[in-house]
């Protein structure tokens, strides 16, 4: 099958995960993404074996599946001979890409100066805390900048504590980021032959996580920076709804017809001829005891209960899945959301999280793990930087690489 | 200055804020973002009472608009030229819509092959659901995240990540294709769903669940309460004494418990806590109630100063008016300041991907409904003043 991005070798040069996903889109969709790693422990992604407390499986899936269709090469970069390694692949390569501090590249002489000097038609991409201007520098992971966006303040019923969006979900939306840029980079590059230098932040992306909202308190709106209940929303025709099992979203627009199919729905002639509720106008201006008078209705009924009453009206509205729902999922199997690949570590086929992006013609593939830990070191050295074996033990000899 | 997509016509086919603003992110790098609407269809545009359209002035900055009658002939016919000379097409329109309209991706591939075709869908492009509506509450009730975020007892939590996710994914994927087709002349489909856009942003509990043994995904199914979480300083919640909340990331907790330690009054060598599996494991629980006392000791003000001098991974959550004050986000453009003809100096959201050679740039505010119909028809389609005149006075265009 086709590759959209057959051809654009990148250098990565990430930890974590911001940076690891964004090469990851890259590396689904066909470019050959060179992992470069400290020969001593690697990425420290490699290290994550547990997550809330619980061991994640007989395999290391938190690094493996961000690291899927990549290579690795091992080089210590503190080593002069390493970094001609490095240089040497800089020559060779459309992208450089790094979440590494800007002022921690510069130090090991990997700055966007110094490789553009190297290779002008360089694509030289960052993915930094707060941006590459300012005078922000400390660490940054992804719920320290989700704090600072304001995204998680405003969720929540009133009182309780901000919600944070899940593991990862900061991460994984800097990672697309980064990866629309750098996409963006090499198209404009094919077309003038020049590199160019580019960041997306973990900052600068997630102040996008909320931005109807944001966008609506900078006009002056300042409730949307505050808690809402739901007993409060606006239009109790969209909401979520509690039964004896799982919540329900129903989502409708107000109007006279809508209300009427779901008091049918809801099996509840009180609700429909209630004074209260019988305009539009009046369904928004009583709203708390529209939610109130459906909570009353929803919470004694099983969710099978209300999801078939719901259906039979037509009303639009889902239940709220868990993940042991989602899993089993078809629509997330036929369309390739998940995926099964061979996994090395363990010698099975694993589950993996699969293509968000369906491209009809070169859609995305998962054809290996995330590798071992230099394990392309050699080969690479020889096919890729043409290195005699000879200059291979030299290197060896040197630290340089493993 | 160049712009990187200075040579693609899109047509923007949106209704949602998400899909919208792919189409804007398109046209902030130079892309010529045509806007469609139809004259014939009862458009709601929102109330806004004499203020600021401050929505549309993201979602659909740097376009152009054109609206035209779909329901006449020659209507139609304007629309088939126009998505003939489309590079891109970018929608979240439902696919009988597009067909009766011609607008399908099978329709335009026939007349023009190179189209890529970029659409936001709810469900995915195959499978049972694929024609369920493009509702992003929906497609965040079947991801699974939405009764695990909130604390125990709480209501679960739609967040709307899940619809920004997806923006960014249409984006991209378009993108892609693009320098696809630079290399091959070869146009596609590409699609997004609201639903992949959920299951991303829910990546690693969703990963770890599919990884873990059936005996233990209990605990990664349901809320934990911040007072149980698995690391007690790492994504875990405290309140400050003014009422704020602290946050802290530090996975590896033997490196930050010396700087940690001193901060919150407990002795580094306390011997319930001088290894990282008495601080997650054996005194978890313990270590979790030191720290709620710990940090209700002293203000937000206090530990953001604090964390800050001992670049510590840890901050004070904060509400909008601090994007909106804060000189970090200004000075990478990340909140940018318009000079609104109506309104004066409004702030609104920026650019989050800096480019050095090719930045996004801010060229227009969103075009008022048909004011670039007679240009586009003219300049894209060759049709002449009188030809447009003629066009006008029937209803074709507005």
């Amino acid at each position: 099958m086709a590759k959209a991005l057959e051809g654009i070798r990148v250098i990565d040069f990430t930890v974590w995960f911001q940076g690891p996903v964004s090469a990851q889109y890259l590396a689904d969709f066909g470019a050959e993404v060179i992992k470069v790693e400290n020969p001593k422990g690697g990425d420290q992604g490699r290290g994550v074996r547990s997550m809330k407390a619980l061991a994640i499986g007989d395999w290391n899936q938190y690094f493996l599946v961000i690291n899927r269709n990549k290579k690795s090469i091992a080089i210590d970069l503190k080593k002069p001979e390493g970094q001609e390694i490095l240089y040497k692949m800089v020559e060779k390569s459309d992208v450089f890409l790094s979440n590494m501090s800007p002022a921690l590249l510069a130090k090991m002489n990997l700055s966007y100066e110094k490789l553009s000097a190297i290779n002008s038609k360089l694509i030289y991409a960052t993915n930094t805390g707060y941006g590459r201007f300012g005078d922000v520098s400390k660490p940054s992971f992804d719920m320290t900048v989700q704090a600072l966006t304001g995204a998680m303040a405003r969720l929540g019923e009133p009182g309780q504590p901000p919600i944070y969006m899940g593991m990862g979900s900061g991460d994984a939306f800097g990672g697309i980021m980064s990866a629309m840029g750098i996409a963006m980079a090499i198209y404009q590059r094919n077309k003038t032959g020049k590199g160019q230098c580019l960041d997306a932040s973990l900052y600068g992306a997630q102040l996008y996580l909320a931005a109807p909202f944001l966008q609506s308190f900078l006009a002056g709106n300042k409730h949307t920076a505050l808690q809402q209940s739901r007993k409060e929303v606006v239009n109790g025709l969209w909401n979520l709804y509690p039964t004896t099992g799982k919540w329900v979203y129903i989502c409708e627009e107000n109007n006279d017809q809508r209300f009427a199919a779901l008091c049918s729905a809801l099996g509840d002639d009180t609700l429909r001829v209630d004074t209260r509720f019988d305009t539009a106008q009046k369904r928004l201006h009583n709203n708390v005891a529209l939610i109130a008078a459906i909570d009353a209705i929803t919470s004694l009924k099983t969710d099978s209960d209300l999801l078939a009453g719901l259906a039979a009206f037509e009303i639009v509205h889902s239940p709220v899945s868990n993940y042991a729902d989602v899993v089993k999922d078809e629509q997330a199997w036929q369309n390739n959301y998940f995926m099964k690949a061979y996994c090395e570590e363990v010698k099975r086929e694993v589950k993996v999280r699969g293509l968000p992006v369906t491209l009809s013609k070169t859609p995305g593939e998962v054809n290996t793990l995330g590798p071992q830990l230099g394990q392309d070191t050699e080969l690479l050295m020889m096919d890729l930087l043409g290195y005699e074996w000879d200059e291979i033990e030299a290197f060896k000899a040197a630290g340089a690489i493993p | 200055m160049s712009a990187a997509l200075d040579d693609v016509i899109v047509l923007d086919l949106t209704n949602t804020f998400s899909s919208s603003l792919s189409a804007a992110f398109l046209a902030d790098f130079g892309g010529s973002v045509i806007r469609i609407e139809f004259s014939d269809q009862q458009s709601e545009p929102r109330p806004t009472e004499g203020n600021w359209d401050y929505e549309a002035d993201l979602i659909h900055r740097n376009k152009q608009s054109v609206v035209l009658d779909a329901g006449m002939e020659q209507g139609r016919k304007l629309l088939a030229e126009l998505a003939n000379k489309a590079d891109v097409i970018v929608t979240d329109w439902e696919i009988p819509k597009l067909r009766v309209l011609g607008l399908d991706y099978g329709t335009l591939s026939k007349s023009n092959p190179g189209i890529i075709f970029g659409r936001t869908s709810g469900f995915g492009p195959s499978g049972p659901d694929k024609d369920l509506p493009v509702i992003d509450e929906l497609a965040a009730c079947r991801a699974g995240a939405m009764p695990t975020l909130q604390q125990p007892g709480e209501p679960p939590v739609y967040t709307g990540a899940g619809a920004m996710h997806a923006t960014v994914m249409l984006a991209f994927g378009v993108i892609t294709a693009l320098v696809h087709r630079q290399a091959t002349g070869e146009g596609q489909e590409v699609d997004t769903s609201f639903f992949a856009a959920n299951m991303y942003g829910a990546s690693l509990d969703l990963q770890a669940f599919l990884a873990i043994d059936e005996d233990q995904r209990e605990r990664i199914m349901h809320p934990i309460s911040r007072l149980d979480v698995s690391n007690p300083i790492s994504g875990s919640l405290y309140p400050s004494s003014d009422g704020r909340w602290v946050t802290l990331t530090m996975p590896d907790t033997d490196r930050w418990w010396p700087l940690l330690a001193p901060a919150v009054g407990i002795d580094v060598d306390d011997d319930r806590f001088n290894t990282h599996e008495k601080r997650c494991e054996v005194n978890r629980l313990e270590l979790i109630q030191e720290l709620e006392a710990g940090f209700g000791r002293h203000p937000g003000a206090h530990w953001r100063q604090l964390f800050a001098e001992k670049q510590m991974s840890a901050d004070v959550i904060e509400q909008f008016d601090y994007p909106a004050q804060d000189p970090q986000v200004a000075a990478n453009k990340y909140i940018v300041e318009l000079d609104h003809p109506s309104f004066g100096k409004v702030k609104s959201l920026g650019f989050p991907i800096f480019m050095s050679d090719t930045p996004a740039r801010l060229k227009s505010l969103a075009p008022c409904l048909g004011q670039h119909t007679a240009s586009v028809l003219h300049e894209l389609l060759g049709y002449t003043e009188d030809e447009i005149y003629q066009f006008t006075n029937e209803g074709v265009v507005v």
